[in-house]
């Protein structure tokens, strides 16, 4: 009886065992992924181009929308939608191109809707991040269907640059449609869907190719996804040892092209040490910057001398390198006052991002050597941009991303902008400085803006706001069956628009 | 009596959560961080930051922006979010379900490790299966979530194959963020169930059931495990908490779209009335299942008197 009893639960519990794992297999076979996935470090914020300001979001608004001009590999101004004529310093004529593409919800796109778009960005109701930078704009006028006026308050001579916004259709900018969730634009791809804010799809016009864009906030995972072929590629924001193991993998493909994403150590001016020329410069000669290149980030970044990178038409590729020099450094605190028996100590913060956190702590070794005591305070992303922003800093390091038109100098270093009006962090009051900005705003020659830019960058290396450290790399980082991304130096995602997988 | 204990906790869990709601809304607004300087960025003119600072009601001074919010909370409001204006209960719908689900899973995952394993290591005490058991369990507690979760993935996902990295998608996709989350607990319960097997067993009544001619499965299981379990019914409750603590760290490595996920993003963005709906929903859960612990420990051992 008993022996009977046995088997049959034997037998039950083997048909349970089998059962399970047919389900198990079945559930955890791969699916014949068709689509072209790309890993994201973060979510983009916003799919309204007039909103949207975190680089993510800026990179996929622009596969969903098209804007009156864009930028050249020079970031020089260069027609998208329409190409434009100076009537007179403050009248600018745009004439949009023939045989546009329609917007995804089939409606033409005209003149009213580069109007209206413009319009909805200057409206106080609507509170746009960009209404400050067009807000010289006097007027719009459609003139007819293809061609729009623009009158200006005052000549801006890089205003066609300014003219980025991605054009939206009128009718639904008028029924308030939600831009941010249901994207309708005229760019190369339209949206499928955007689950929970971390999985968006987006569909390639031209061949009907799914695109999606996974969030993994891990880089880890990012990593272990690609090996596993559950995403086909990742663009940037990996740690450099990760790269240069992910290079010697077959399976994996690592492309790099020189960026322009600009970092820097900054000072607070109005801080009796770091206001010190001496103390700045001395920081400057004991910093290593071509180790820290070649050793940490694995050669994936170039030595910067300045805010604008030198390919920039108003780059200044003449610029002397501030040489890594310890015993200049020693000399120049001494001037300060400070040697071994009195160090100079210094506060330096950053943001808790590991690899941030990591290199902060090769310059402290490093400004030790030289005789620098540095106390790294590590904060999270709104505390320290908090602190940043109320000049309750004496050192900090961060990045300029996306840099493309050079008024950005006004704006960073120019007395008037001071935050909140600016990003003047550093309190930076120099009346050179300030001359500089203004003879360059007014200038109606863009070469001869171009000089007074070039010296003024001149400038602020002898005087040292900033210290400038380096230009971080576009990487790409992909499955080996990935064809034709081609990176560029802003590091857009445009490439998606032609890339191909062959399965 | 039994009503006059329910009325009883059931104040005082209205005090806990009040008291919660009020630190929480304080502590994030005394926290640096401008949520309009996340949502405009740098460029934005002064005069639309103090402009998009008025129109959500971030200019009214702290205290009667509190007030407005007990008055919405009152009338079951928790507001919008102020980056994607979503209602913050629609999000808190959508993201408690998945973290539902991992809980559950992994509270699955522990009970059933660490059932066998306890009960195994008590009555083989001292033998090679108990010490390799408890040196388990040690290492269990040791390994964090984030390195325990990369972990699996390397040998389960990318070397076995057998499940995906990470992601929402079925079951297979809930296995490793399961095992991550249930290997921690488990550890302890392991030890817990161990160390309260082991004072059971000595008692009379487990001899007088062995007298009694019981087979051995049968007084280990309905008689030393039934009066073992108590106060691990009251440990389960307590770690309820680590368990969504740990569902933060798990979710963010698996991609899972959970309350974990969407704390840590709104606390980046300082979306104040989605940070506030989620401690409130996580205190909630807190208190109602320690409740729930309490009672099924009356209902487990009648003895324990309400009074005390």
């Amino acid at each position: 009886m008993r022996t009977e009893k046995k088997i049959s639960q034997t037998k039950y519990l083997l048909i349970l065992y089998v059962i399970f794992f047919q389900f198990f297999i079945s559930s955890c076979k791969d699916s014949n992924r068709e689509t072209i996935a790309v890993g994201l470090s973060t979510s983009p914020i916003t799919l309204d181009p007039r909103y949207a300001t975190d680089a993510i979001s800026y990179r996929i608004t622009r596969l969903l929308y098209e804007s009156l001009v864009d930028f050249d590999e020079e970031f020089r101004v260069k027609p998208q939608l329409a190409d434009w004529q100076k009537i007179s310093p403050t009248h600018y004529r745009f004439s949009l191109r023939k045989n546009l593409k329609e917007f995804h919800n089939g409606s033409p796109l005209t003149s009213e809707d580069v109007r209206a778009t413009y319009q909805s960005v200057l409206n106080p109701e609507e509170i746009s991040p960009h209404k400050g930078s067009i807000d010289m704009i006097k007027s719009i006028h459609a003139v007819d269907p293809n061609t729009i006026d623009f009158k200006l308050f005052y000549a801006d001579p890089l205003f066609p640059g300014r003219l980025v916004i991605g054009i939206l259709p009128k009718e639904l900018i008028s029924k308030k449609h939600n831009f941010s969730r249901q994207p309708i634009g005229n760019g190369p791809m339209k949206i499928i869907s955007f689950k929970n804010d971390k999985h968006l799809k987006l569909k390639r016009l031209d061949d009907n190719k799914i695109i999606e864009f996974i969030t993994l906030k891990d880089p880890i995972v990012r990593v272990l996804k690609l090996l596993r072929g559950e995403i086909d590629l990742i663009r940037g924001n990996l740690p450099p040892e990760i790269v240069s193991w992910l290079a010697e993998k077959d399976s994996i493909k690592v492309k790099k092209k020189k960026g322009s994403t600009f970092t820097y150590l900054g000072f607070n001016m109005e801080d009796p040490l770091t206001g010190n020329y001496y103390i700045r410069s001395a920081i400057a000669h004991a910093i290593d910057r071509k180790s820290i290149i070649r050793h940490v980030m694995g050669k994936s970044a170039r030595q910067a001398e300045a805010l604008l990178p030198p390919e920039h038409w108003a780059g200044n590729s003449d610029l002397v390198s501030l040489d890594y020099n310890p015993d200049k450094s020693r000399r120049l605190l001494a001037q300060a006052g400070y040697n071994d028996s009195s160090p100079l100590r210094i506060i330096y913060k950053i943001s808790n991002d590991p690899f941030r956190l990591r290199l902060a702590t090769i310059i402290q070794s490093q400004l030790k050597s030289v005789g620098i005591e540095v106390e790294i305070r590590s904060y999270d992303w709104g505390t320290f941009y908090g602190d940043i922003k109320e000049g309750r800093f004496q050192m900090y390091s961060l990045s300029w991303v996306g840099l493309k038109i050079p008024d950005i100098f006004y704006y960073i270093f120019h007395s008037k902008s001071i935050p909140p009006h600016g990003a003047n962090r550093g309190r930076l009051n120099d009346y050179n400085v300030d001359l500089i900005l203004e003879l360059a705003k007014f200038e109606a020659s863009l070469d001869k803006q171009a000089l007074y830019y070039k010296d003024l960058q001149k400038y602020l290396l002898d005087i040292l706001p900033y210290i400038p450290l380096w230009y971080e790399d576009n990487i790409l980082v992909s499955k080996s069956d990935i064809k034709g991304y081609k990176l560029n130096t802003d590091g857009n995602f445009d490439s998606l628009r032609y890339v191909t997988k062959n399965n | 009596m039994y009503l006059n204990y329910i009325i009883k906790r059931l104040f005082s869990a209205v005090f806990v959560l009040f008291s919660i709601l009020t630190l929480v809304f304080f502590l994030i607004h005394i926290v640096p961080g401008d949520p309009i300087e996340v949502m405009l960025g740098e460029t934005a003119r002064t005069t639309d930051r103090e402009a998009l600072r008025h129109a959500l009601g971030l200019d009214l001074p702290i205290i009667q922006q509190w007030l407005i919010y007990l008055h919405s909370f009152f009338h079951f409001d928790l507001g919008t979010s102020l980056h994607s204006k979503q209602q913050v209960s629609q999000l808190l719908l959508e993201h408690a379900l998945p973290t539902a689900i991992l809980s559950l899973a992994s509270l699955f995952v522990a009970i059933l490790i660490s059932v066998p394993l306890g009960i195994l290591s008590a009555v083989h005490k001292d033998s090679i299966l108990d010490k390799f058991s408890m040196m388990t369990a040690v290492l269990g507690v040791s390994i964090p979530n984030f390195v325990m979760g990369p972990l699996l993935i390397l040998t389960f996902s990318l070397w076995l194959g057998w499940f995906p990295v990470s992601g929402n998608e079925g079951v297979t996709s809930l296995i490793l963020p399961a095992l991550t989350l249930g290997t921690a607990l488990a550890a302890i319960l392991s030890r817990m169930i161990r160390s309260s097997m082991l004072e059971v067993l000595q008692e009379d009544y487990i001899r007088s059931a062995y007298a009694r001619g019981l087979t051995k499965f049968n007084v280990l299981v309905f008689h030393a495990l039934r009066n073992a379990v108590l106060p691990i019914v009251t440990i389960l409750g307590m770690q309820l908490g680590t368990l969504l603590a740990g569902a933060v760290i798990t979710e963010t490595i698996f991609a899972w779209p959970g309350i974990g996920q969407l704390i840590i993003e709104s606390i980046q963005k300082r979306d104040y009335p989605v940070i506030q709906g989620c401690v409130i929903l996580i205190s909630f859960t807190y208190v109602l299942v320690n409740l729930v612990t309490d009672f099924i420990c009356l209902s487990l051992d009648p003895r324990i008197k309400l009074d005390s």
